[in-house]
């Protein structure tokens, strides 16, 4: 079983692509990886001998490349610094709002999560 | 884009030359200021700012994890109760 800081590889896949699954890693950074562990990016996965696993995860270690939890980690830490010290980026993280001047009138359902319909909510006077 | 290494970072001459004026005299009254656009200063930790935000002063006591953002960051200029009447001022003084 092909793993590497704690995620399972997919087997199927080439390496280069197979890395990518690791959190933290992406298209650029499983190259330079595969790169500096001298590995052959097109090898499926289940074709990986251990060495040349040990090798990647090695990289990884010594390169001090932030993975999986310690990079998730590290982003709701800066998250939560902006938050506690009062920023105005830290109240749109709090509100889950956009946090970079976009617009919100339309859009922005990235951060807003499906529509809810909100009624003009007011309440019938008696 | 963020600002060029070269020139360091922004901040108001007149707002650190009381800044440091004070840190001489040891002295640590709030500092009423308009200057939003002005970086922290690590010189600004334990001082206490009143930044406008346009409308009032808000007081923002400055801590040593703020260094390197801009005061206005601290200052929010709008104000968003809730849509809906509901929520209005008027029914939330009601309740």
């Amino acid at each position: 079983m092909a793993r590497i800081s704690g995620i399972d590889l997919p087997k199927e896949k080439r390496i280069e692509v197979a890395l990518t699954y690791i959190y933290g890693i992406g298209p650029n950074l499983s190259k330079k990886v595969l790169g500096k562990a001298n590995v052959n990016p097109d090898i499926r996965v289940k074709n990986l001998k251990d060495d040349e696993l040990a090798r990647i995860q090695n990289i990884i270690n010594s390169d001090n490349l932030k993975v999986e939890g310690d990079l998730r980690r590290e982003i709701s830490m800066n998250i939560k610094r902006l938050i506690d010290i009062g920023t105005y980026r830290g109240s749109r993280h709090r509100k889950g709002l956009p946090v970079r001047g976009q617009r919100t009138k339309t859009n922005s359902r990235t951060r807003k999560g499906p529509k809810k319909t909100v009624g003009s909510g007011r309440k019938k006077e008696e | 884009m963020s600002r060029s290494l070269k020139k360091g970072p922004y901040l108001d001459q007149k707002l650190m030359k009381l800044v440091q004026k004070m840190n001489r005299a040891n002295d640590k009254k709030v500092i009423k200021t308009y200057v939003r656009r002005c970086s922290v200063h690590p010189e600004m930790i334990g001082h206490t700012f009143a930044i406008h935000n346009g409308k009032k002063f808000i007081p923002v006591f400055i801590t040593d994890n703020m260094v390197g953002h801009k005061l206005g960051e601290f200052s929010p200029t709008r104000t968003f109760k809730a849509h809906g009447a509901a929520r209005t001022e008027k029914a939330v003084a009601l309740k």
